[in-house]
């Protein structure tokens, strides 16, 4: 089974000495938990300058995800090859479903890239809102918290293009409860490391009341696809 | 066989979020999933609006599965008939001490209305979980060093250790202070450097894992325990060797 964290920081982070903080000790976190590789965003990009490129480790069992910002004062486009782009409008100050977020999500529905969107990073109504008007858009919602069940239910019952990551999807049993609502295809493994726990979804993986199939897809069979 | 207690775990349901299954015999089956032979809980409707009832509803479930599970009563402190029926509660097997929430009846937990939890625990020789909140009004680990050096024959188990990050030092200090403070881990905020700093400065003894089951996954809280960087010896404290001892303490 090929395991893969859909969404995990590089770099630095203010609140502590965290082993990502530089690539050979980010490699060494992977190999401790079993993690074969893992999509990661920079730091810098969340914390300090989104528009500004940041230099990701060149390394096959790490994928780049860019942060992008819409507007005249955001990031430009996504270059060739990127699969998949974080969008932070909480933390940025934009509005994801103003002109500028909507025109750059047109973008990036057209160019079939995969949006990680963290879930107190936009209100239900905007994830409703940019989910209703570009079904083609594929959205993975991350950090979604162990009390938001019931919303993630009114989104992806209305919405197949929006999937979600384990990261902190911690109620007791939500991980098995929306992959056989929605299938297994809909759910990704994920940590948020190091701002959030990575050997806690890491153990819950391992542990799933679901097919191995399921399980499979679920560690890292989707993320991978999304990002061929 | 597994030794796994989890010193922290609930029955029932909630209000503000879904558990998708909240049934016993699901908690058991990942309890069974992940190897934890026995867990410590108290039941969801009394830490909330009735804790007569709750408790009701915690015996049954003891009775079914005394193999499995040990229970907490809750105290409710604003019940006149509180310390009455909490010395009766005590008295059935399987009930290993009490739970305080200071949060949900919003009473501190140095206040008045729990003194008599703490004199009947201390009298029966019995465990106190209480939860506990960084900067809370009602449960912050402040109140826990009050009731620690007011009590010092009670083991006081610190739920969640403070909650959040900066709560993690200042329950670190009041167990360091108090022996029979026990910190104990579950919660949404902790990582596993967390719980390894926590080991490192407070020391495996005076820890205890706990999931927050079935509020919160029992596998994710487990995993912090099993795959975080501890010492085997350390991490055998936390799983069982540190509750055992507890347990063992118990009149």
């Amino acid at each position: 089974m090929k395991v893969v964290d859909a969404n995990r920081i590089f770099g630095p982070i203010p609140t502590g000495d965290v082993p990502s903080a530089d690539a050979p000790r980010l490699l060494a976190e992977l190999d401790r938990l079993a993690i074969d590789a893992a999509c990661v965003v920079h730091s810098y990009a969340l914390h300090y300058d989104p528009t500004a490129p940041h230099e990701l480790p060149d390394h096959p069992r790490l994928f780049p995800v860019p942060v992008v910002v819409p507007g005249p004062l955001g990031t430009s486009a996504p270059a060739d090859g990127v699969r998949v782009v974080r969008l932070c409008p909480a933390e940025h100050r934009f509005a994801l479903t103003g002109s500028h977020g909507l025109q750059m999500a047109q973008d990036l529905a057209d160019r079939g890239i995969t949006v990680l969107l963290g879930w107190e990073s936009a209100s239900f109504g905007e994830i409703d809102r940019l989910a209703g008007e570009l079904p083609g858009l594929g959205i993975v919602l991350i950090n979604t918290g162990y009390r938001s069940l019931r919303q993630l239910a009114d989104l992806m019952d209305e919405h197949s293009g929006i999937r979600v990551d384990t990261a902190t999807l911690s109620g007791h049993q939500s991980v098995e409860w929306i992959a056989r609502r929605y299938g297994p295809h809909r759910v990704l493994f994920g940590t948020g490391a190091p701002a959030s726990d990575d050997t806690g979804p890491r153990f819950q993986l391992d542990h799933l009341d679901l097919p191995a199939a399921d399980v499979e897809l679920i560690a890292g069979g989707n993320v991978l696809e999304l990002l061929r | 066989m597994s030794r796994v207690i989890d010193a922290h775990g609930h029955l029932g349901s909630w209000f503000n979020f879904a558990i998708p299954d909240s049934s016993t015999q699901g908690l058991l089956a990942v309890m069974d999933r992940c190897g934890v032979a026995t867990m410590c809980v108290s039941h969801l409707l009394g830490v909330g609006p009735d804790a007569r009832a709750g408790n009701a509803k915690l015996l049954a479930e003891l009775a079914r599965y005394p193999d499995r599970l040990l229970g907490y009563a809750v105290y409710d402190p604003h019940d006149p008939q509180a310390p009455e029926r909490a010395a009766d509660l005590l008295s059935v097997p399987g009930v290993i001490g009490l739970k305080l929430h200071p949060e949900t009846h919003e009473h501190s937990l140095a206040g008045p209305g729990y003194e008599p939890a703490f004199e009947l625990a201390a009298e029966r020789g019995r465990l106190v979980l209480s939860h506990s909140q960084h900067e809370s009004p009602w449960s912050d680990p402040a109140h826990f060093a009050v009731v620690a050096a007011r009590h010092p024959s009670v083991q006081l188990l610190m739920g969640h250790a403070g909650l959040t990050p900066p709560g993690f030092a200042a329950a670190a200090e009041v167990a360091t202070q108090y022996p029979n403070v026990t910190l104990e881990i579950c919660g949404s905020r902790m990582t596993d450097g967390d719980l390894a700093w926590l080991v490192a400065t407070v020391g495996a003894t005076q820890l205890v894992f706990g999931s927050d089951a079935l509020f919160l996954d029992l596998r994710v809280g487990l995993g912090r325990v099993m795959l975080g960087p501890l010492a085997p010896a350390d991490r055998d404290l936390l799983l069982f060797g540190t509750m055992t001892r507890l347990l063992e303490g118990i009149r």
